[in-house]
């Protein structure tokens, strides 16, 4: 009997139907080659699968690099010869679950033609089909889940791969029931400010716990640092400053560690801060709202946070990880509903806040040199906005002399104009050739029901539809087109409405949240996963406990049974009994538990 | 017996220890202490086994069970526990006025005597430990020695005399095998302190050392500390005449405990701040001179035994030190007794009688009345009634 009919013969005892599904799809995918030691090693596409001197040595030090904790499933991305899952379940403890995804099952005829499957077979199990059977499988497979990727073979399957991890992603997401402390850290001023109010919002409104770090107010004393006229005071000042406040976020955290740390943009949170927070088990995550080419601290930062979250993607998320970033996921900007939304206004608002054509925005040079163009037309244009010192030509249009407009006013200009202009900012001329990010106010604009033009962004396909937010590709089209959609008010409101609607459906800052800790609770399942789970919850904890420590369970059971129970919380409940109280020897040992809990301080 | 703190209070643990042994000569008694001090607990007069306490690794469980609980975990402390012992102790003497030891104790024993009068979640106290916080809080003259309040705490009078830890021959490293050997007086100088600021001053180091190497009888100093405290040696070295090679040996972060046990064993003085060693050396019969200031306190925590010495400061941080006179005390030690005021000092000098260790005023009029044996009887009698003993 050849390779292929003892291998193929031995799987069919555990998946027959796979076995048959592999002996009719035929292989040929992989090129098989030998080694240098004489194992067979595989290329494919021109690229090896396997190191072509050694594949067994290179799929050990894989598997060792792996990490593992009693309980977890592993599930394999990436197939080859499958000389890494060898060296795993070599690895692992016998009674660990591997589950292998196979996204092709030509490879798999491939392998089993290769070389001989020893007794690993008997121990892995294997996710096929299509991706939400994959999925099925997986999510079937027992939990928490650890996600290992062989990256040589899964780069054959990456597009297969992602999908099947966002529907693992979607499956936390609906499952999750479990309550997260999250710490945000936001910044001390500028742009991430309300997106942070929004992002704390959110995560409240889907039943966490959160605790804003709020830096804001520490802002007037920041700025007036920015006061000083010597340049070099200033900005060692600045430093100083923002380590100090790296220090006082590190001291609150310490006082009430959080399951996840959740920094927005601009969050004074300096390297070595981090990597000390890395070292005590915090896990950090960072939501990136800002143009990664404009603000190139992410550099110094990268390494730092556990994961990261940017509006672009490539090729930001693969600087991003050149620069040291282990976890890079895109995730792109909402609205809040609470504060974005279509408002009833009053003749007056109307009158003052209403005209043909608005822009709600900074003088950025870009704008600065295109609106010129919109005047003289037979339209009521309405500048709001500062930072447009020295726009002379833009001084009859201007609103309120250029004062800093409020969210309240921005939210009533959006609702009076009949085309708010969306022109992203960029420091040259006309549009941003690159313009990639799809910015905040389109998703306000939309969320308020009003009608946007905007320039085109190459990510913007993805989140509206050219039915949903018109655009304009060229700043010379732009009159041009204000003018076609001020003809057309019907148009503009049907297209408002659908956009509203997109964003009720998928663009919220409640979606954004959801989403980010779905992708940190599949990254992290034994920690944010098994919380977002449920598997923290009294009642679960007194399942799991019932056999080994009955005592134990029995306390669990006096919390109300969907109350997250953590070491503090059952130590307290156990005290709680009085001086008098009896004590079991699992009670004792939580006790000592928490003594030495209450001693790990010493993050400043 | 449990004791979870450091050298200072392991050693102070001693005459406890036996008293325990000479009350229950039939039972044998063993010694929990933290890990990096097992090789001294095994120094211990009739000491059964020792139980390594693991600080770190309760540390490391505590930092990864932040934020979560599982009951695997205790899986894993049962298995610790039962690598510590198998069967429940009779009982477990607790000398530490910490939760942690008396949980430990619980988890343990079948019965605790300690700081705690009841179970782990009763505060109220012994009248030992009710005596030791009263004393704390007060920070009055308290004249009964920590070492005998452990005692008290194991329910046991202090021993008759002094005990002393049992050494065997122990090698000790490189030209440190030298010491002791010549003739003359060895005097082993405690070179730091646990913290910066109860340390002596590198400049006072060095004017004492010098002043005892200038003496024209034949002697030899020994520097004595951690690894911590090379860097300090060495600046008392840079600091030092040339004339005083041959007569000075570094000890400092070159012995495991045991080995430091004997260096000062084989000196004839330890003189320092750090009252860990000093213990050490009064503990192996060596005569101990302390300087105490800043929070060290003659009465509580000076060396235990007899004809030991210690100048204690006025203020906080002295601005003068006793050097010539300390030099001398010890060159010359019968003029010790008679020994003139030093500004800014007060002298004590250590005796030892049926109520354990105490330090009497040098020259002065004691002016505190011994009150250690009304102590005694007071607190040995609410302890009784406690029992329900009539």
């Amino acid at each position: 009997m050849n390779f292929f009919e003892a291998n193929v013969s031995r799987l069919a005892l555990s998946d027959s139907a796979l076995a048959a599904a592999i002996r009719q799809s035929g292989g040929g995918t992989l090129e098989i080659l030998p080694a240098r030691t004489g194992m067979p090693s595989a290329r494919a596409n021109g690229r090896w699968i396997h190191s072509a001197y050694d594949p067994i040595k290179e799929a050990q030090a894989w598997a060792e690099s792996q990490s593992y904790q009693d309980g977890e499933t592993l599930i394999v991305f990436g197939m080859g010869l499958l000389y890494h899952v060898e060296a795993l379940c070599a690895r692992l403890p016998r009674a660990a679950p591997v589950v292998l995804v196979v996204s092709d099952l030509s490879i798999i005829a491939d392998a089993a033609a290769a070389r001989t499957w020893g007794d690993w077979i008997e121990r892995v199990s294997w996710a096929w089909g299509t991706t939400a059977a994959i999925s099925e499988q997986i999510a079937a497979a027992g939990h928490p889940l650890r996600l290992v990727t062989y990256a040589p073979a899964a780069a054959l399957h990456a597009d297969d791969h992602r999908a099947i991890e966002m529907a693992l992603q979607r499956r936390v997401s609906a499952q999750a029931s479990g309550q997260l402390r999250i710490a945000v850290v936001g910044p001390i001023y500028g742009g991430s400010l309300p997106i942070t109010r929004y992002a704390v919002s959110a995560l409240e409104s889907l039943g966490h716990d959160v605790r804003w770090l709020d830096h804001s107010i520490h802002a007037t004393s920041y700025h007036q640092l920015e006061l000083l006229k010597n340049s070099q005071h200033r900005l060692a000042l600045q430093s100083k400053y923002a380590e100090m406040l790296s220090r006082i976020t590190m001291a609150q955290l310490a006082e009430d560690p959080p399951d996840l740390v959740l920094s927005l943009a601009q969050a004074p949170l300096i390297l070595p801060a981090l990597e000390h927070l890395r070292r005590k088990r915090f896990l950090t995550a960072i939501w990136f709202v800002e143009n990664y080419r404009h603000l190139t601290y992410w550099q110094q930062l990268a390494a730092g946070y556990d994961f990261w979250f940017v509006i672009q993607q490539e090729p930001c998320i693969a600087a991003l990880k050149q620069a040291g970033a282990k976890e890079v996921r895109y995730l792109p900007m909402a609205a809040d509903l609470s504060v974005h939304r279509p408002l009833e206004l009053t003749q007056t608002e109307r009158e003052e806040y209403g005209s043909d054509v608005s822009f709600v925005g900074a003088g950025y040079a870009n704008r600065r040199e295109i609106f010129p163009r919109l005047l003289g037309h037979d339209w009521t244009f309405k500048l709001w906005g500062n930072e447009w010192d020295g726009a002379t030509e833009l001084t009859s249009v201007l609103q309120r002399n250029g004062a800093r407009i409020d969210t309240d006013t921005c939210q009533k200009v959006f609702n009076a104009s009949a085309v708010n202009l969306n022109l992203h900012s960029w420091a040259g001329t006309g549009l941003d050739p690159d313009g990639d990010f799809v910015n905040p106010r389109t998703f306000e604009l939309a969320a308020c029901g009003a009608f946007q033009l905007t320039d085109r962004r190459s990510l913007m396909a993805d989140l509206f539809t050219e039915r949903e937010v018109a655009t304009v590709s060229s700043s010379d089209e732009l009159p041009a087109k204000i003018a076609r959609w001020l003809r057309e008010p019907a148009q503009r409101v049907a297209m408002a409405a659908q956009a509203r609607q997109r964003v009720l459906a998928e663009h919220t800052y409640a979606h954004r949240m959801r989403e980010l800790l779905s992708q940190i609770g599949v990254a992290s399942s034994d920690r944010i996963g098994a919380i977002l789970r449920g598997a923290r919850q009294a009642e679960a904890l007194a399942a799991t406990a019932t056999d080994s420590f009955p005592s134990l369970a029995s306390t669990l059971r006096t919390f109300p049974s969907t109350q997250r129970v953590e070491l503090k919380q059952l130590a307290a409940q156990i005290r709680s009994r009085g001086p008098m109280g009896t004590l079991s020897r699992e009670d004792l040992m939580v006790l000592m538990l928490d003594e030495y809990r209450s001693e790990t301080k010493d993050l400043v | 017996m449990i004791q979870l703190a450091r050298l200072g209070d392991l050693v102070q643990s001693l005459p406890a220890f036996a008293s325990l042994t000479v009350r229950h000569p039939h039972r044998s008694l063993d010694l929990l202490c933290p890990a990096p001090l097992a090789d001294l607990a095994r120094l211990f007069p009739e000491v059964g086994h020792i139980l390594k306490w693991n600080g770190a690794q309760w540390h490391a469980w505590a930092e990864s069970f932040v934020g979560e609980f599982q009951s695997s975990w205790l899986r894993e402390v049962e298995q610790y526990l039962a690598e510590l012992t198998t069967e429940p102790y009779t009982m477990a003497y607790v000398l530490n006025h910490h939760p942690r030891a008396i949980l430990l104790a619980t988890l343990l024993a079948t019965e605790v005597q300690g700081p705690n009068l009841r179970g782990p979640l009763d505060e109220e106290l012994s009248p030992w430990a009710s005596y030791l916080r009263h004393v704390a809080q007060t920070r009055g003259s308290n004249r009964i020695h920590l070492s005998d309040t452990f005692c008290g705490l194991c329910g046991v009078t202090p021993p008759p005399v002094p005990p002393v830890l049992r050494l065997p021959s122990i090698d000790l490293p490189g030209d440190l095998a030298e010491v002791g050997i010549s003739a003359g007086q060895w005097i082993a100088v405690v070179v730091g302190a646990g913290d910066a600021d109860r340390s002596i001053p590198v400049s006072v180091w060095i004017e004492w050392i010098s002043t005892v190497l200038a003496h024209e009888s034949p002697c030899a100093v020994v520097l004595i500390g951690a690894e911590r405290d090379q860097t300090t040696a060495l600046a008392i070295q840079d600091g030092l005449s040339p004339m005083i090679a041959g007569r000075l040996w570094d000890a400092t972060g070159r012995t495991t405990l045991p080995q430091l046990a004997t260096v000062l064993k084989r000196c004839h003085w330890a003189v320092g701040a750090d009252t860990g060693p000093l213990h050490l050396a009064a503990a192996v019969g060596a005569s101990a001179m302390g300087f105490y200031f800043s929070r060290a306190r003659v009465h509580e925590t000076g060396p235990y035994g007899q004809g030991h010495w210690v100048w204690q400061a006025d203020r906080a941080q002295p601005e003068a030190w006793p050097i010539q006179a300390s030099v001398k005390m010890i060159r010359e030690s019968a003029t010790a007794p008679q020994q003139e005021p030093v500004a800014g000092w007060s002298l004590w000098q250590s005796h030892h009688d049926e109520w354990g260790a105490i330090f009497r005023p040098v020259g002065d009029k004691d002016l505190h009345e011994d009150q250690r044996a009304a102590v005694w009887r007071q607190l040995s009698e609410q302890r009784l009634s406690l029992q329900g003993v009539q």
